[in-house]
C-alpha cells in the first residue's frame, strides 16, 4: 500500500496524469447531450420572444385538447382455460440447461405470464451463479434477426415442402455432410446417428475456437478424445500456459467456483491460498486473476513447456531460445509446483499437440493424474476435430461433396482458413442449413430450416459421463421453428410419434435411468430430472492410464529477431456466435474496458521515470493499419499493460458481415488470419506483422476505462503539491498572506486496498490505523450519522470479496437483464453515457510493465449519510427507514444535482429515449445504425421485467439494490407469517456470481450471511473518511504473489 | 323409513344454521331453490329420493359422498354416474346437528318461505343524497344574495339621507345600477373572484388527469356482481383466485365460469344472450354438455349455426315466455342475440369469437406504481370492500375509490398493523419492546414505512 492511490492505477493516462484524463474526471457528465439530425441547422436556429409565445400557446392549446380528450380504454384479457402452473403476476421457475457451442450450464429459467425474462443459476448442482453469455443468453431469444419460417432459396416456405425438398435432395446425393458443433446431447447424438445412418452422411463436428490438438493428446495419452476434468479446487498451485480457464477455456463456470473456492480469506492467521501463474503474451481474464504472470511470445510458448518438463522431469529436450525473465521464472514455478506433487496443476491451452503432450507428461511426472486432473469423467462438451474439418474443405473443392447440411455452425466466418472455406462451400451442390439466424456460411441455401431457442426446446446434455442434464421449453415457440432433433429426425425419416418430449425421454429411460440405482420408478425419476434441471447417473469409462511420450519436435518454435507477433485470442464475447446480442456488445471487456469492437492490444513500457511509452507512441483510440501476412487491415489500438513486449493481440468474434443489426460490421474479423500448423490443428498466432504508426483516430473510441472515475489526484502547478482532482467544485482559495490552497483536499483516499498472502498482517494492521483515522475524521463533522435509525426493522447491506471477483462480468448483464437497464450503443458510450447500474472497475498495482490487477464492483453503495439526497431541489431521491437509497423517477425533473454530487459516480442519466419509450421517435438512438431502434419492437419488449419500471428520457436511474427482490421477499415472509430468512431475497448480481462474491441481506439480522461477512478484518469502506456512511464492504484484494520472480 | 325411527338421526334441524351452511358449503354447485338441477342436483325431496336407505347413509353421503360411492353403496353409485361421475366436495367437518339444519332448511326453501333474499334493497336506491344538500346550499346562497342587495340598497338610501341632511340643497344622485357594475371595487373583485376560482379549478382538474373515479364502462358480457356475489354470495377469491397470492387480482379466466355455467345455462335477466358468450368463447358445446374438440380450427359458419340452434332450443325450453313461440321469431331473436354476441366478442384486432374475452379495465394504476394484492388481501386482511365498494350491489361495476397517491398514503397513516403474533414483524424489535411497555399505543403502516417512495414506486 504504497504511493498514489494506495498504489492502483486505471491506465496509462491515470499513471501518467494525462491533463485530459484530469478534465474529465472533474465532470460528473463528460459529454454534453447529442442533438439528433442536423447538428447545424439546430444550433442555427434562433428564437425570438414571439417565437416563444406562440410555442406556448401551442403547448397550452396541446395540453387542453390533450385534457379534454377520452381516457384510452384498457383491456384486461384473461385467459380462456388458464394454465395450472401459472397464476398471473408470479413469477414461474423452470429447471433447464443452458447451452450454447460447448457451453453448457444447469441453469433456472424465470418466466412471468409465459415469457422467459431471466436466466438464474441451478444451486442444486453444486453452485449457483451463471456466465455472462448465459444471462444474456435470454435477450437472443427476442432477436428480431432470428428465422421466423423455414424458406426455400431465399423465399418463405412451409415445413412440408422444405422436408419434402430437403429428404428428396438427400437421397439423390452421393455424399452427405453434416457439420456440427461438439454435440453432447444424447439425444441430439441419436437423432444425428439416425441420420447418418439412412443417408450414408459423414458427420463433422468442430469447435468455434479450436481444442483439437489437447484432444488429440489425450486420445493418444489416455486412448479417450476427450478433455480432461481438471479439479481446480484440488491444486494448491497452478500453472497455465496460455489456458483462459476461466473465461473461456473447458467448464469455465465450475473452473471459477473451485479456482476461487482455495482463494477465500476469513482470518488473517493461517490464512492460505492456491498461487496461479500464468505464463501467456496477453492479459486474460485469467492472467487479469493470477498472483505472478510470466509474460512471453507466441512463439515462445513451446520453448516454456520444454523448459518446465526439463526442469521438473529432470530430462533435457531442446526447446529453444526463452527470455531471461521467463527462464527465470520456469525454474522457480517448478520448485513450486514439486513441492506440491499431486497437488498441483500444468494446464495448456495452445493448440499444438506436442505441447499438450508435454503438458501432461508434466502433470504425470507431478503425480497430478487422478488427484487434480483425471479422465474418468472427462468434459464431452469439445470434440472439435480441425483435420476433418480440413479434409471436409478439400473435399469440397474437389467437388465430392453433394449435399452439405449445416446445423448451428458457421465455418465460413469462424473456420475461415484465410477465406478458402467460403469458397470450397460456393463448390457444394446442394446446402441445407439448420440455423437459428442467418450468418455468413448458410446465406443462399436452398433450404433454410429454422431451430428453435434452447428456451423453446427438449433436450439434454450430458458435459460429463456423470451428469445428465435435461432442457424443457419455457415458452412455446415464438415463430414458426422447429429443434434441431425434430428437423434431422423428419429428414431421416424416423417417426418419432410427432412429440419431442417423448423422444428425449426415451433416450433418457435408455441412458440415465439405466446407469443410476437411485431410482426405480421411471416416471419419477424423469420428474425428479426435470425438477432438479439434471440427475448424476453412474459411469464406467473409457479411459486408460497415461501411456503418451513426450517430446520435442512438434513445439513453435521461437521466431526471433525484432519481428512483432500477433496473439488472436477469444475474449469476453466469444467467436462470432454471441455478436448479435446487444448486452453482450456494450459488456465492457473485463481488461481493456472497451465495447463494441475489437481493439489491437499494443504493450507499454516505463521509461523509468514518469512516462509510458508504448508501440510508435501510439495511444488509446488511435487507428493504425496492421499488415498480417500481407493483409492490411485498419484497427484502433488500445495500450494494454501487461501485453508481452514485442506483441499484440486481437480478439475474435467481430467484424461480422452476414448477421443481425447490432453485429453487422462491428470491428474486424481475425477468423481469416488463424493459421494451421504443421500437425493440422488451427494456431492462433502470426509472427511478423507490422504496425503502422497512427493514421487516425477512432471516431467513437467506446471505451469506459476513464469513465466515472473517482479519488484521482493531481499535481497543482502553482505550489508542486498532490492535490483532489475529483471535482468540479474544487475551489482554490487565497486569503493573502500566503495562506491559500485547496477546498476538498482530501487526497490519500480509500479506492482500493490489496495485499500479498505474506504481508496480510501488516496490510491489516495498516488498514486498521487508516480505518480508525477515517471514523476519527467523520466524528469530527458536524453532519453526525443517523445509524439509530436503522437499528429497527431492516438494514440492507452487501459485502463483496474482491479476492473472489475475477471480473467475468455476469453480474453486469445480470444487472442489465433484471432492472431494464437500457443499452445505448457504440456512440453514446463513447460519450459517457453508458447506463449500466453496476460497473466493474479494473485497477492495476505493483509491477508497472507486468501489473496485478484487481477488479472492482461498484453500484450505489446506499449511503446513509448520502450526498445525492441532500441537494435534489424535488427530493425525487431520499433515504427509506431500510436504509435504501431511493430513486423515484416519476419525480425525476432531471437536473442531475444528484449525480453530480455522487463520491461514487453510480448515477446515470437517461441523455436520449433509449428505452424507446415516449412517442418522439427523434429521441431514440440506434445502436448499429439498424431501422428499428432497438427494443422499439414488441418482440424485444418481451424481455422487460414487469415489475421494474422502464425509465424515459430526462430521469436519473441507478443502482436500488434490487428494491423490487426486496419487497417481494419481505412479502413471502408475510405471507408465511416467519421471520425473513437469508434466502428470501438474493439481488441479481448476487445470484449471478458464480464465486459468490457478493453476498447481499440485512444488517440487522445479527448471525445471518451478510453479518458473519461483515466481520471479516480485511474489509473496507470505499471513500469512508468523506462521511457518506456507506452501506457496502469491500474485502480486499489477497494476491500470493510468489516475491522471488522479481528478485 | 327404518332411518326416521332412528333416535339419533331423529332430531330437530335449526333451519337459521342450515341457511348459514347452505351458503358456505353448498351454494356453489346446488341450485338455492332447491328445485333446479346444477353442477350438483336439485336438493328439494332429497330425503323422499333417499328414504328407500337408512337415513345414516344420506347423512354419511352428504359428509363424504366419495367414501360412501367406494363402498358400493348402490343408491350413491346411481347418483355418481348420473352426474358425469363428479364426485360431491368431502365435508367431514359436518355434524349430524349441522345436517340435520340443512335438512331443514332444505325442506323450509321447498315448502315457499322465501329463500335467501339476498341484499337487494327493496325501497330501489337511495336518492342521491349529496343532491339534496347541493339544492340547500344553493337556495343559502340565494338568500345570502338577496339579503345581500337588499342591505346595499338599504346602506346607499341611508347613505342619501345622511348627505340630504347634512346639505339639504345638494343635488344628489343616487348611482345607477351600471355605475355599481362598472365600479373599479366591483371589477376588481370579480377578476380576483375569477382567478382564484380559475386557478382553484385548473390545478383540481390537472391533478385528476388521468383518474376516473366512478368509470363504470360497459362490459362485453352484462356480468352482474349483484347477481353473483350478492344474489348467490359467491365469495370474491372464488373467481378473482389471484388477490390472496399475486400482485393482480385477476380476471377470471373462462373456464372458471364454466364451473358453474356448465349447469346453470340459461340466465335469470338476459336468458340465453350472455351465457352463450362463454361458451362461445370456451368452446363448449352446451346441447351435448360437452366440450368441442379442436375448436380453434372449427369454421365460424359451423360456430354460428351451433350456437344459433342453441339459443333457439334454450329459449324455447327454458323461457315460458317463447314456449308456444313459433319458429321464425325463435330464429329471429336467436340471429339478434347472435349479432350482439359476435359485436361484444370480436373488436378491430380480435376476429373470432373464439379466445379469450376482452374485458374492459377498469382499475388502471399508471405504470411506475407497484401495488400487490397479496400484502393487503393475505397478509393486510383488508376487505375488498375497502377499496372496491359494495361490488356485491353493482349490476355493473364502477370504480369507487379515486385510486390517487393521496387516498393511498391516507390509508397507509391510518391503518394500523397486526404486530402482535410473532412473525415477520419480528424483525422491529424497538416497536415490540415499545408496545410492550406501553410507550406506544399502534404501529401503522406508515411507521414501517409505509408512505416511502420506494414501497410502490420502483
Amino acid at each position: 500500500m504504497k504511493g498514489k492511490n494506495q498504489g492502483v492505477w486505471i491506465g496509462e493516462k491515470d499513471l501518467t496524469n494525462d491533463p485530459s484524463f484530469i478534465e474529465i474526471s472533474q465532470q460528473e457528465f463528460a459529454s454534453l447531450p447529442e442533438i439528433l439530425g442536423n447538428e447545424e441547422a439546430v444550433e442555427q436556429v434562433e428564437g425570438n420572444r414571439r417565437d416563444f409565445l406562440k410555442m406556448l400557446g401551442f403547448g397550452v392549446g396541446a395540453a387542453a385538447m390533450a385534457a379534454s380528450c377520452d381516457i384510452p380504454i384498457k383491456r384486461a384479457i384473461p385467459y380462456t382455460v388458464k394454465p395450472d402452473t401459472i397464476v398471473p403476476g408470479v413469477a414461474t421457475y423452470y429447471a433447464s440447461t443452458y447451452t450454447n457451442g460447448s457451453e453448457c450450464e444447469s441453469i433456472l429459467v424465470k418466466t412471468r405470464e409465459g415469457r422467459p425474462i431471466k436466466i438464474e443459476g441451478n444451486d442444486l448442482i453444486g453452485y449457483g451463479g451463471t456466465s455472462a453469455r448465459a444471462q444474456a443468453s435470454v435477450l437472443s431469444l427476442y432477436d428480431t434477426a432470428r428465422y421466423k419460417n423455414p424458406m426455400m432459396n431465399g423465399g418463405d416456405s412451409t415445413w412440408a415442402e422444405i422436408d419434402k425438398k430437403a429428404i428428396e435432395v438427400l437421397a439423390s446425393s452421393n455424399s452427405v455432410v453434416l457439420v456440427t458443433p461438439s454435440i453432447f446431447s444424447p439425444s441430439l447424438q441419436k437423432a444425428i446417428d439416425a441420420f447418418t445412418s439412412k443417408y450414408n452422411a459423414k458427420h463433422v463436428q468442430y469447435d468455434t475456437v479450436s481444442h483439437s490438438a489437447l484432444l488429440d493428446a489425450t486420445e493418444k495419452a489416455f486412448g479417450l478424445r476427450a478433455f480432461p476434468n481438471y479439479h481446480f479446487d484440488k491444486a494448491d498451485v497452478i500453472v497455465s500456459f496460455d489456458a483462459d480457464f476461466l473465461g473461456n477455456w473447458g467448464d469455465s463456470n465450475k473452473n471459477s467456483v473451485d479456482f476461487i473456492s482455495k482463494r477465500k480469506i476469513k482470518t488473517v492467521s493461517g490464512a492460505k491460498m492456491n498461487r496461479l501463474y500464468q505464463v501467456e503474451t496477453h492479459m486474460s481474464l485469467t492472467g487479469s486473476n493470477a498472483d505472478n504472470r510470466v509474460l512471453v511470445k507466441p512463439s515462445e510458448q513451446g520453448a516454456a513447456i520444454v523448459a518446465l518438463y526439463n526442469a521438473v522431469t529432470g530430462s533435457s529436450l531442446p526447446g529453444g531460445a526463452l527470455n531471461a525473465k521467463a527462464k527465470k521464472a520456469v525454474s522457480l514455478m517448478a520448485d513450486d509446483l514439486k513441492k506440491a506433487s499431486g497437488k498441483s496443476l500444468v494446464v495448456c491451452g495452445t493448440n499444438n499437440e506436442a505441447e499438450q503432450m508435454l503438458v501432461l507428461a508434466i502433470n504425470n511426472a507431478l503425480g497430478n493424474i487422478g488427484n487434480t486432473m483425471d479422465m474418468s469423467d472427462a468434459l464431452m462438451t469439445f470434440k472439435g476435430d480441425d483435420k476433418a474439418m480440413m479434409q471436409l474443405m478439400n473435399q469440397m473443392n474437389s467437388g465430392s461433396v453433394d449435399t452439405i447440411v449445416l446445423m448451428d455452425v458457421n465455418p465460413a466466418y469462424d473456420f475461415s482458413a484465410g477465406g478458402k472455406f467460403s469458397a470450397a462451400l460456393g463448390k457444394v451442390k446442394n446446402k441445407l442449413a439448420i440455423a437459428y439466424s442467418n450468418n455468413e456460411s448458410v446465406d443462399g441455401a436452398m433450404i433454410t430450416a429454422p431451430s428453435s431457442h434452447y428456451l423453446e426446446s427438449w433436450g439434454d446434455a450430458q458435459p460429463n459421463p456423470s451428469k445428465y442434464m435435461l432442457q424443457q421449453p419455457a415458452i412455446n415457440t415464438i415463430f414458426d421453428t422447429r429443434q434441431d432433433a425434430e428437423t434431422l429426425l423428419t429428414w431421416a425419416g424416423v417417426d418419432y410419434g410427432g412429440d419431442i418430449m417423448n423422444f428425449v425421454s426415451n433416450v433418457f429411460a435408455e441412458n440415465a435411468f439405466q446407469n443410476q440405482s437411485s431410482s426405480s420408478n421411471l416416471k419419477r425419476y424423469w420428474e425428479t430430472a426435470l425438477h432438479d434441471g439434471f440427475v448424476s447417473v453412474n459411469t464406467t469409462s473409457g479411459a486408460s492410464g497415461f501411456s503418451g511420450s513426450a517430446s520435442a519436435s512438434g513445439i513453435t518454435k521461437p521466431v526471433g529477431g525484432d519481428g512483432i507477433e500477433l496473439k488472436i485470442f477469444e475474449g469476453a464475447l466469444g467467436n462470432g456466435a454471441n455478436t448479435n446480442n446487444p448486452w453482450l456488445m456494450e459488456m465492457p471487456d473485463p481488461i481493456t474496458r472497451t465495447s463494441w469492437g475489437n481493439y489491437l492490444a499494443i504493450p507499454v513500457e516505463f521509461d523509468g521515470f514518469r512516462k509510458m511509452i508504448s508501440m510508435n507512441g501510439l495511444k488509446d483510440g488511435d487507428l493504425v493499419n496492421v499488415t498480417v501476412n500481407g493483409d492490411k487491415i485498419t484497427v484502433p489500438v488500445v495500450q494494454q499493460f501487461g501485453q508481452a513486449p514485442g506483441t499484440a493481440a486481437l480478439a475474435l468474434g467481430y467484424g461480422r458481415t452476414v448477421a443481425g443489426a447490432c453485429a453487422q460490421g462491428v470491428g474486424v474479423d481475425m477468423n481469416p488470419f488463424v493459421g494451421m500448423d504443421a500437425s493440422g490443428n488451427r494456431s492462433y498466432s502470426v509472427s511478423n506483422i507490422e504496425i503502422s504508426k497512427k493514421v487516425g483516430k477512432e471516431k467513437d473510441y467506446s471505451s469506459v476505462q476513464y469513465h466515472h472515475t473517482y479519488g484521482v489526484t493531481d499535481t497543482d502547478k502553482a505550489t508542486g503539491k498532490e492535490i483532489n482532482a475529483d471535482e468540479a467544485a474544487l475551489v482554490t482559495f487565497d486569503y493573502g498572506m500566503g495562506v491559500q490552497g485547496y477546498q476538498g483536499a482530501l487526497k490519500n483516499r480509500s479506492v482500493m486496498y490489496y495485499s500479498s498472502l505474506e504481508e496480510l498482517g501488516e496490510s491489516v494492521a495498516e488498514l486498521k490505523k487508516r480505518r480508525e483515522h477515517a471514523q476519527h475524521l467523520n466524528d469530527a463533522q458536524i453532519y453526525g450519522g443517523h445509524d439509530y435509525k436503522y437499528n429497527n426493522g431492516h438494514h440492507w447491506g452487501m459485502h463483496v470479496d474482491l479476492t473472489s471477483c475475477t471480473g467475468c462480468s455476469a453480474c453486469t448483464v445480470a444487472c442489465m437483464a433484471e432492472n431494464n437497464v437500457p443499452v445505448v450503443g457504440k456512440t453514446e458510450v463513447a460519450r459517457h453515457h453508458e447506463m449500466t447500474w453496476l460497473r466493474i472497475d479494473r485497477y492495476y498495482y505493483g509491477e508497472l510493465e507486468n501489473p496485478n490487477t484487481v477488479y472492482q464492483p461498484m453500484m450505489c453503495q446506499h449511503c446513509d449519510n448520502a450526498p445525492c439526497e441532500n441537494v435534489c431541489p424535488v427530493n425525487a431521491t431520499n433515504h427509506s427507514s431500510e436504509g435504501l437509497n431511493q430513486m423515484t423517477y416519476n419525480r425525476c425533473v432531471g437536473t442531475r444535482y444528484c449525480a453530480n454530487n455522487c463520491p461514487y459516480k453510480v448515477r446515470r442519466f437517461n441523455w436520449l429515449d433509449y428505452t424507446t419509450a415516449d412517442i418522439f421517435p427523434g429521441n431514440q438512438p440506434t445502436l448499429n445504425g439498424e431501422n428499428t431502434p432497438f427494443g422499439a419492437d414488441n418482440l424485444t419488449r418481451m424481455v422487460l421485467n414487469p415489475d421494474v419500471t422502464v425509465r424515459s428520457r430526462g430521469v436519473i436511474e441507478k443502482c436500488s439494490f434490487c428494491v423490487q427482490r426486496i419487497q417481494s421477499g419481505k412479502l413471502t415472509a408475510k405471507l408465511e407469517g416467519r421471520k425473513l430468512r437469508d434466502s428470501d431475497v438474493k439481488t441479481a448480481c448476487q445470484t449471478a456470481c458464480p464465486t459468490g462474491a457478493i453476498t447481499f441481506g440485512d444488517m440487522n439480522n445479527k448471525g445471518g450471511n451478510l453479518d458473519s461477512k461483515l466481520k471479516n478484518p480485511l474489509n473496507f469502506i470505499v471513500l469512508e473518511e468523506v462521511n457518506v456512511r456507506s452501506s457496502v464492504q469491500y474485502q480486499m484484494r489477497v494476491n500470493n504473489r510468489n516475491e522471488k520472480l522479481d528478485a | 323409513m327404518v332411518g326416521f325411527t332412528s333416535t339419533s338421526f331423529a332430531q330437530e334441524g335449526n333451519p337459521d344454521e342450515g341457511k348459514t351452511l347452505f351458503r358456505n358449503y353448498c351454494a356453489t354447485c346446488h341450485s338455492k331453490d332447491m328445485k333446479k338441477n346444477l353442477t350438483g342436483p336439485a336438493l328439494g325431496g332429497v330425503q323422499e329420493r333417499w328414504s328407500d336407505w337408512p337415513l345414516e347413509d344420506l347423512y354419511a353421503w352428504i359428509r363424504n359422498s366419495p367414501a360412501l360411492i367406494a363402498s358400493g353403496h348402490p343408491k350413491a353409485n346411481e347418483v355418481y354416474e348420473q352426474y358425469n361421475k363428479v364426485a360431491m366436495t368431502a365435508f367431514p367437518n359436518l355434524t349430524d346437528e349441522n345436517i340435520a339444519s340443512l335438512l331443514s332448511y332444505i325442506d323450509l326453501v321447498v315448502a315457499g318461505v322465501p329463500g335467501d333474499g339476498g341484499p337487494k334493497d327493496p325501497d330501489g336506491p337511495v336518492v342521491e343524497k349529496k343532491g339534496v344538500s347541493k339544492w340547500i346550499y344553493a337556495g343559502l346562497l340565494g338568500f345570502l344574495a338577496m339579503l345581500a342587495l337588499v342591505l346595499a340598497r338599504v346602506i346607499g338610501n341611508l347613505n342619501v339621507i345622511a348627505a340630504k341632511k347634512e346639505n339639504p340643497d345638494a343635488l344628489i344622485e343616487r348611482k345607477s345600477i351600471l355605475d355599481i357594475l362598472t365600479s373599479k371595487g366591483l371589477i376588481g373583485f370579480v377578476l380576483f373572484a375569477l382567478i382564484i376560482l380559475g386557478g382553484y379549478t385548473t390545478v383540481n382538474n390537472a391533478v385528476s388527469l388521468g383518474r376516473q373515479q366512478g368509470y363504470a364502462p360497459e362490459q362485453p358480457i352484462k356480468f352482474s356482481h349483484a347477481t353473483h356475489a350478492g344474489l348467490n354470495k359467491i365469495d370474491c377469491q372464488y373467481c378473482h383466485d389471484g388477490a390472496r397470492r399475486s400482485k393482480h387480482s385477476v380476471i377470471p379466466a373462462t373456464n372458471t365460469c364454466m364451473n358453474c355455467h356448465r349447469a346453470i345455462n340459461y340466465g335469470s335477466e338476459h336468458g340465453t344472450a350472455e351465457i352463450t358468450k362463454i361458451y362461445a368463447s370456451v368452446g363448449f358445446d352446451p346441447i351435448n354438455n360437452k366440450y368441442i374438440e379442436n375448436y380453434d380450427d372449427m369454421p365460424e359458419s359451423e360456430v354460428e349455426a351451433l350456437y344459433k340452434s342453441w339459443m333457439v332450443k334454450a329459449n324455447k325450453e327454458f323461457n315460458e315466455k317463447f314456449a308456444d313461440a313459433d319458429e321464425d321469431d325463435l330464429n329471429d331473436l336467436a340471429n339478434d342475440q347472435w349479432k350482439e354476441l359476435v359485436d361484444k366478442l370480436t373488436n378491430r384486432e380480435k376476429k373470432t369469437v373464439k379466445g379469450p374475452i376482452e374485458w374492459v379495465r377498469i382499475h388502471n394504476l399508471p405504470d411506475h406504481v407497484y401495488f400487490n394484492h397479496a400484502q393487503h388481501v393475505s397478509v393486510g386482511k383488508v376487505e375488498c370492500q375497502t377499496c372496491h365498494g359494495a361490488v356485491e350491489e353493482m349490476e355493473v361495476v364502477q370504480q369507487m375509490s379515486p385510486l390517487s397517491m393521496g387516498w393511498c398514503i391516507n390509508c397507509h397513516r391510518q391503518t394500523e398493523v397486526n404486530f402482535e403474533e410473532e412473525g415477520y414483524y419480528s424483525a422491529y424489535e424497538d416497536y415490540h419492546k415499545e408496545l410492550k411497555a406501553g410507550d406506544r399505543l399502534k404501529v401503522t403502516v406508515e411507521d414501517i414505512g409505509g408512505l416511502e417512495c420506494q414501497k410502490c414506486h420502483y
